[in-house]
């Protein structure tokens, strides 16, 4: 008889998931699922909005990452209103989205994935959280709640709000940086920079020791796309798109979000409510490729940022080519947050970063636009249709959990079939198969659009389907 | 941390959106109102109690947390101490009740603040809508008034004792 496994809810994680491994006679890990339970469904209800309330009506579609939302939502309307937004708009987006970056890392990192990471994939559930991070080992829970304030308090301190600041707006922004906020700003850099360099060093201390979830957490050839300045350089706010094999090889470049839709497509799987993003020219499933933390670092040349570029170089140490394993998003989002320090002290010292000029008008001058960004998690990008008034007759958002799906989908396989043999399992097995997921750090809210934490549901089922056991997790 | 604390943080919880659950965002709005020329008071409203919290907490030498309660009845306005708690398996990042929050600032700053309160006021509905029930209306008063009490009793204290006086 076969076995199926449930893991319901999947835990850490942002939004409502759950797991499935099917067990053949034999006790064998035959198939495995990752499923995303919840729907939403922000695209219909935007139908009939003028144009220019989308940037805050698609922010609240996430708590973590409303500024990537704000960001690609206001680019796709600036392709309608065809205006081009002042250099320092476009800088101070360029660092309230990194802001968000390294606060939604640093929940990711610290809060999510730390506990596995310091006290053990097999140590007492009951302690596997902040509080069993806090007692171990205090300076690195500070660490995160350092990072965390950094990019709330930049986000506060230029979008008014900590979260669904409703400051980006199609054209720029609402209001100017003052001195005295650009100074506040500059006086938060020594300590995010101590608190990154702790976490830096003390993660690539502990990474050797997980050898086996390198080998097998998502740990496979695949594509990977990312935003690219012109010299291949890391960037999250503008740039082009570029898409590189798992030799590291370019299959296409300088995509744009209005070529975005002609190259990427969305596939459906009867077990997710999230679609499988893929590069249309190779088809579903071989098209499927990854984004986020991993997929810039293997895309990048350069950082363009003397600490993140030491760091990068280091990084693509770990492998010949692209890095595979996903266990290495760990080490990217790190290398990502390092980075997002040392631009956002770039960027405050750009001369014109105090200019007035942060915002540009136009009507409906197109009847289309589209809009990418990089968020946390990887690339987003906002696709919207209007009619001759402006309002919305049509939207679509493509994800970055939904470009990680197929490669999520394929890690938990891989991953329980490594760890669960002969149909047995422990929590700590259990765990680990979560924790493949959790590398991804995916959003089920956006990816979904959907509301709400993210628990996780695990199931074993027999061959003939019938549930086995099944892990709950609230 | 060498920081110079402020003497009084009041936490308020609750979304104005959930009809009663936005008692707390509304007492914490009056609390910064009535305490607005008092520099050592310090009024923070969010939906949910986050980690981050704990850092702020540990830069207060009192605390009182506001937050709506489904467990009492409603309209029921309570004071009570706080004692900090460890979190468990099912501990969210996205939201921390009171005792966890101390419970974390212990483990993370080495610091509990002299006096945690929690204020809490009985509810009838969460649901969506942006006004109070009677009851919570009803109850308005008393919770602004046990709320004022609290604080200035915390300021008189923390007053004595920076003035060397034993309390």
């Amino acid at each position: 008889m076969s076995q199926t496994i449930t893991i319901d809810p999947v835990t850490r994680l942002e939004g409502h998931g759950k797991i499935t491994i099917q067990l053949n006679r034999e006790g064998e890990v035959e198939d495995a699922h990752f499923h995303v339970t919840q729907v939403r469904g922000f695209e219909r209800f935007s139908e009939g909005r003028p144009f220019y309330e989308m940037p805050s009506l698609m922010a609240r579609i996430c708590g973590i990452c409303p500024v990537s939302h704000l960001i690609a939502s206001a680019k796709a309307c600036e392709a309608i209103m065809s205006v081009r937004i002042p250099h320092t708009a476009a800088q101070l987006r360029r660092m309230l989205n990194l802001a968000q970056m390294v606060q939604s890392h640093a929940l990711s990192f610290f809060y999510l994935s730390s506990p596995d990471l310091l006290l053990g994939m097999e140590s007492d559930p009951a302690a596997r959280n902040l509080f069993g991070v806090a007692a171990a080992k205090p300076e690195l829970g500070r660490a995160g709640v350092g990072l965390r304030r950094f990019g709330q308090t930049i986000i506060e301190s230029l979008g008014s709000k900590r979260i669904h600041p409703g400051w980006v707006v199609p054209g720029g922004v609402t209001e100017p940086l003052s001195a005295e906020k650009r100074d506040a700003i500059l006086a938060l850099l020594p300590e995010a920079y101590a608190n990154i360099k702790l976490a830096l060093g003390w993660y690539k201390q502990i990474a050797e020791k997980f050898r086996q979830e390198i080998e097998v957490f998502a740990n496979f050839p695949s594509l990977f796309l990312g935003l690219i300045n012109e010299d291949e350089s890391i960037e999250f706010t503008d740039g082009a798109l570029r898409l590189i094999d798992a030799e590291g090889a370019i299959v296409a470049d300088g995509i744009t979000a209005s070529e975005f839709t002609q190259v990427i497509g969305e596939a459906v799987e009867p077990y997710s409510y999230t679609k499988f993003a893929y590069y249309k020219p190779l088809g579903y499933p071989q098209g499927s490729y990854r984004v986020g933390p991993l997929a810039r670092l293997n895309i990048a040349k350069s950082m363009g940022t003397p600490l993140a570029d030491a760091e990068l170089a280091e990084f693509k140490q770990l492998a010949a080519g692209p890095v595979q394993s996903s266990f290495y998003f760990h080490h990217a989002r790190l290398v990502d947050m390092l980075y997002g320090i040392e631009k956002i002290e770039q960027i405050l010292s750009d001369p014109l970063i105090l200019d007035k000029h942060v915002r540009a008008t136009a009507g409906v001058n197109r009847p289309e636009g589209a809009g990418q960004a990089e968020a946390p998690r990887g690339t987003l990008m906002h696709h919207y249709k209007v009619d001759e008034n402006g309002k919305i007759t049509w939207a679509n958002l493509v994800i970055a959990t939904g470009q990680n799906n197929h490669a999520m989908n394929q890690g938990v396989l891989q991953a329980a079939k490594h760890f669960v043999k002969n149909g047995k399992f422990t929590e700590g097995i259990l765990n680990r198969v979560e924790a493949v997921v959790r590398t991804f750090d995916p959003c089920l809210s956006c990816s979904s659009h959907a509301v709400g934490q993210m628990p996780l549901v695990l199931s074993l089922l027999s061959a003939d389907g019938k549930v086995l056991d099944r892990v709950v997790r609230s | 941390m060498n920081v110079s604390r402020i003497s009084c943080l009041i936490l308020a919880c609750g979304n104005p959106l959930r009809g009663d659950d936005g008692l707390g965002p509304w007492l914490a709005e009056w609390a910064a109102a009535r305490f607005r020329a008092d520099s050592l008071v310090r009024v923070r409203a969010s939906q949910q109690w986050t980690p981050e919290l704990a850092e702020e907490i540990a830069g207060a030498e009192t605390v009182i947390f506001i937050d709506s309660s489904l467990e009492t009845a409603p309209g029921a306005v309570r004071l009570s101490p706080v004692a900090p708690a460890a979190g468990d398996s099912a501990l969210s990042t996205h939201h921390l009740g009171a005792p966890e929050l101390l419970g974390l600032g212990c483990e993370l700053y080495g610091y509990l603040p002299r006096t945690a309160l929690l204020l809490t006021v009985g509810i009838e509905s969460a649901e969506l809508r942006e006004e109070f029930s009677d009851a919570v209306k009803a109850a308005l008063a008393d919770a602004c008034s046990l709320l004022e009490h609290a604080v200035e009793r915390l300021l008189t204290v923390a007053e004595l004792r920076a003035s060397g006086h034993r309390v």
